[in-house]
């Protein structure tokens, strides 16, 4: 965007206008179109959420407002701007008005690290995976804000469990990042991308295999135990079914929004749907590749950028357009999964949440990060690590190698993991059964 | 450049210090939680005003994503503690100002007043590597010069989780346990099976 | 997978089997299952897959027959003529009180007709029990299967008889089977009806070349022969007297003669019997009246005359029953023999259920304290 700007105003009109206010401005545009792109993704995803899963209930959704109900989310706006505005009386009136936010604005805030197609990231920051996590633990505590603010047990319960729930499934989350942070060794999205070309086997690793923008994380044993215990924790995060407990509203009402009306309740909702579309376009850039697909890196290579300033621009237009597509493409699979999920399988209770992220995720991604380890020794290390006994194997080798003894590891432990897990659930409802055969001989 | 800068950083100082000084003065202590967490922004501001984007993400993350977090748990799961009114200076206030100037002049006046300021910035010559700001040279660095450091702390830190798992933890078989609703209903079944089988023989077992 | 309704399915939990996730994905597949033939129609009830909206506006469910939901009034086709008598049944059991029904009045004689002149119903309030139907002794009354009612305002939901009438015909388009199980016994009885309906009494009102047609046939038998038509009219409601009107009747006979004692003069030889009103309101009205006049006579001085006054007021039977109160009052006064200080309070008017009922009560009262007050007359 700075380089089109700085084209626009200094070369073609001749304006010779500052370097700082031609960042300004290529920022100001960036940002408005963000904040433009942000909401209509949600609109998007409420109405393909009440889509996907009216199919899965054998019903048909939304389909009355416009073709097929496309503008449903926007008659649920006009409905959510003209509602009335209730602020309970005993509430803390500026907490319970800043609380949206709060909760909004980290969300928006991520769309700063999000690369949207090769060569279209707003801010390619150098530690931009952790710039994500660090700012998505911020809404957390706009939800503890809503909660209290409310002066409501309901809110406030909804926001303890909210806040509980984040904290303890970012750990699994960032945990099974640092497994693709060590192979990659960089924070920065934009290098996750670039390493994910190749053909099933990334280039990076192999250099020899062909860039058809397949070689994909999700291929490596590594990276896919990664991406099962990153989407769990991104189904937790984004307080999806089977982890929405913080609003169950079988249970308590709405969580931390029951005392909520109107927009600031939208807001709330427009936070959340956004912060599913991001967790989401996160899985599919960390896994799968993000904008990388078959195509892209080719007319990548012959449009303008820093590298090659011979290229044609139908070229930059044509690749932002398949990159934008494959980027889009993947991340509504992955909230059609979402969706899915939610659809199949019922609210896990607190105690089974906790159990489930503590007991089972965090040891089966820090074995991952064993895993990963071994796989960096296995493909990059030589005899200056002290691995010398790799030496005389070509890449394919030690690639191949390195992808059976992590998969072996990984399997190895997801099974046992899985075993002992089940065991100690069981042991578990027996000894919930002791506890009431007491309480039985007692009485 | 430099005056857009100066302004910036201006601007955070005063809302760090605006912030703290609210932190001390406001009546309601949740209040005085979140301005706690608006200072912790600031700071992380400030660190991104130094080029120093690792510190300042990890600022957030801890700062404000774990601590400030854990300040506000235990504020609200501590009883009447939230209550507004209480008094915002205790009878000794005096010798607390008097402790806090003493340490603010034997600690921070020498380190102020000894400061050079105004340091041009280092331009080593070109290709030089970056000052340690990135997670990669923080990262040699803490398993290379700083280990025993680090050892020291991720020590202490195990120390502490385990011992806050041995004050948490509980045996089982003592815990009282809410029951779901099939379960009290299993248990009233139990109980009605059990008093209708010892209904004949009640009064014997009354003295166990 | 095909059903069959009531089965019971016993699912496999594999439990003892190696746990490792294989239940989730199990559950997964089922509703991926249910998302991939959601896209076709599912058209029978057995099958446990596919899309089962109905997508209202366009489609419609064929509504069951003895489907129910606001009560409307039938009329027939042929004749015209509503199947309602008016005989207050379906008001009476009415468990919210939506109906208001008004009596059918012969405009020559003031006898009552069995047909309603309004009948109204607050569909607003209206619960949809269809007891009014069930009770109804004319079959009348019947459930319409019309749901789509809703307005912005109470005031429209307020139905009058003419916009609760339907045509027979249209009931027996909505439930067949349910009209022809009654039929012949409705019928049967709106021909019996129709027999003491007098002019276009009872006649649907929208029915207007209907009821022109029936007026001109009325106008020319009127015109083919008046003199024996005239008289025989209001003869022949006169000979059967419903309970109500006999008890009023006489109420109002014992209060005349009682204040005819008192007076001890010749009381008006027209007795109430003389002019046999079909409305026992106005027979009690009349009744108290004259028991007021008895009673006036009786204590020498004139009470005040508000009691004549009262067949003003719109309500008859209402206006009976004060009329009554206050002649009952008089007359008690006149037994005191206190000089008349107009004041007829209304200590004893609290409203009877019925308003008929009460006259009578009223007008007995009324004969009570008028002999009682010729027994005081006579003693002095």
């Amino acid at each position: 965007m700075h380089d089109v700007v700085n084209q626009l105003i200094n070369t073609t009109f001749g304006w010779g206008w500052p370097g700082w206010l031609i960042s300004l401005i290529s920022y100001l545009l960036i940002a408005t179109l963000l904040f433009l792109i942000a909401p209509f993704q949600m609109l998007f995803l409420t109405y393909f959420e009440r889509r996907a899963i009216a199919r899965m209930q054998d019903r048909v959704g939304p389909n009355r407002v416009g073709p097929e109900g496309i503008f449903q989310p926007m008659a649920d706006g006009v409905k959510m701007f003209t509602k009335e505005d209730i602020v309970p009386d005993s509430a803390d009136k500026w907490i319970h008005l800043i609380a949206p936010c709060i909760v909004v604005a980290p969300t928006m805030f991520m769309f700063a690290v999000v690369p949207w197609g090769p060569g279209m990231v707003p801010v390619d920051l150098n530690i931009g995976l952790l710039f994500f996590f660090a700012i998505s633990s911020v809404s957390a505590i706009g939800l503890m804000m809503a909660g209290w603010a409310s002066n409501n047990k309901f809110a406030l319960i909804g926001a303890m469990r909210a806040v509980a729930q984040m904290v303890s499934y970012e750990i699994p989350a960032v945990l099974s990042l640092l497994a693709i942070v060590l192979i990659t060794g960089s924070l920065s999205i934009v290098d996750l991308i670039n390493y994910q070309g190749g053909l099933f086997i990334s280039t990076m690793d192999v250099a020899s295999v062909p860039d058809f923008g397949l070689g994909w994380f999700i291929f490596t044993p590594v990276g896919f135990l990664a991406f099962i215990a990153f989407f769990i924790a991104a189904l937790a995060e984004g307080e999806r079914t089977p982890f929405d407990i913080p609003e169950a509203d079988s249970e308590i009402v709405a969580g931390y929004m029951t005392e909520y009306s109107g927009m600031k309740f939208g807001l709330f909702y427009l936070a959340q749907y956004v912060l599913n579309f991001l967790l989401c376009a996160m899985t599919a850039i960390i896994f799968f590749g993000g904008w990388q697909g078959p195509g892209v890196g080719w007319l990548y290579s012959l449009a303008i950028t820093p590298a090659n300033p011979e290229g044609g621009w139908i070229f930059n237009v044509l690749s932002g357009a398949l990159g934008v597509f494959y980027f889009l493409a993947k991340t509504y699979i992955f909230f059609f999964v979402m969706v899915w999920v939610r659809g199949a399988y019922a609210r896990l209770r607190i105690d089974q949440l906790m159990d489930f992220g503590w007991k089972f995720l965090i040891p089966l991604t820090l074995v991952n990060i064993f895993g990963a380890t071994i796989w960096v020794g296995l493909t990059r290390w030589g005899a200056a690590e002290g691995l010398a006994f790799v030496e005389g194997w070509s890449p394919i080798m030690r690639w191949a190698i390195a992808f059976v003894v992590t998969l072996a590891l990984n399997l190895g432990t997801y099974l046992y993991l899985a075993r002992i897990y089940a065991e100690s659930q069981s042991e578990r409802a027996r000894m919930d059964d002791e506890v009431l055969e007491r309480l039985t001989n007692v009485a | 450049m430099d005056l857009l800068i100066q302004i910036i950083f201006g601007l955070l100082a005063a809302l760090i210090i605006g912030a703290a000084m609210m932190v001390v003065t406001v009546r309601n202590i949740i209040h005085s939680a979140l301005w706690l967490i608006t200072s912790f922004f600031g700071v992380a501001a400030l660190y991104l005003v130094l080029e120093a984007e690792f510190i300042a993400v990890v600022q957030v993350l801890v700062y404000v994503g774990a601590i400030a977090i854990l300040i506000l748990f235990a504020i609200m799961l501590t009883r009447h503690i939230s209550s507004e009114g209480e008094r915002l200076l205790t009878s000794r206030w005096w010798l607390t100002a008097i402790v806090a100037l003493g340490l603010f002049g034997a600690v921070l006046l020498p380190t102020l007043a000894g400061q050079t300021w105004n340091i041009p910035l280092p331009t080593g010559p070109a290709g030089t590597p970056a000052p340690l700001s990135g997670v990669e040279e923080l990262g040699r660095e803490f398993v290379g010069q700083f280990l025993l450091q680090f050892e020291v702390a991720g020590i202490l830190l195990t120390v502490a989780l385990i011992g806050a798992i041995v004050i948490a933890f509980e045996e089982r078989s003592r815990r009282r346990r809410v029951l779901t609703l099939s379960e009290e209903y299993t248990l009233r079944q139990r109980q009605q099976a059990t008093a209708a089988k010892q209904a004949p023989v009640a009064t014997a077992d009354v003295a166990d | 997978m095909d059903i069959q309704r009531g089965n019971i399915i016993v699912m496999d939990r594999r439990t003892g089997k190696l746990r490792a996730g294989q239940g989730l994905l199990q559950g997964l597949k089922v509703v991926w299952d249910h998302w991939a033939a959601s896209f076709r129609k599912n058209e029978n009830f057995t099958q446990i897959r596919g899309n089962f909206t109905v997508e209202y506006p366009d489609e419609r469910l064929q509504l069951p027959q003895a489907y129910r939901n606001m009560p409307v009034l039938l009329y027939d086709d042929e004749s015209g003529h509503e199947l309602c008598t008016g005989c207050y049944q379906c008001q009476r059991i009415c468990p919210p009180q939506v109906i208001h029904i008004t009596q059918a009045k012969d405009p020559v004689t003031g006898k009552m007709v069995p047909a309603a002149t309004e009948f109204i119903i607050e569909y607003d309030a209206c619960m949809s029990c269809g007891f009014c139907a069930e009770v109804c002794p004319f079959d009348s009354i019947k459930m319409d299967h019309v749901f789509e009612l809703s307005t912005a305002d109470h005031d429209s939901l307020t139905m009058r008889k003419a916009q609760l009438n339907r045509p027979i015909s249209y009931y027996t388009s909505i439930a067949p089977d349910l009209w022809e199980g009654v039929k012949a016994g409705a019928m049967k009885k709106l021909q019996g009806n129709i027999k003491r309906r007098p002019g276009v009494i009872g006649m649907a009102p929208s029915l207007t070349e209907k009821i022109k047609a029936r007026r001109q046939e009325l106008a020319e038998a009127a015109a083919a022969a008046p003199p024996a038509a005239a008289p025989a009219a209001p003869a022949a409601p006169a000979g059967k007297l419903t309970p109500e009107e006999k008890a009023a009747k006489l109420a109002a006979m014992k209060a005349a003669n009682a204040a005819k004692k008192a007076g001890g003069e010749a009381a008006p030889a027209e007795a109430p019997a003389a002019e046999l009103s079909p409305a026992d309101a106005k027979a009690a009205k009349l009744a108290a009246i004259k028991a007021a006049n008895a009673a006036k006579k009786a204590g020498g001085e004139a009470a005040p005359a508000e009691a004549p006054a009262a067949e003003l007021s719109p309500a008859d039977a209402k206006a009976a029953k004060l009329a009554a109160i206050k002649a009952a009052n008089a007359a008690k006064k006149a037994a005191e023999a206190a000089p008349a200080v107009a004041a007829p309070t209304t200590g004893n008017g609290t409203a009877a259920p019925t308003d008929e009922k009460a006259a009578r009560l009223a007008a007995i009262k009324a004969a009570n304290a008028a002999k009682k007050a010729a027994e005081q007359g006579n003693n002095e």
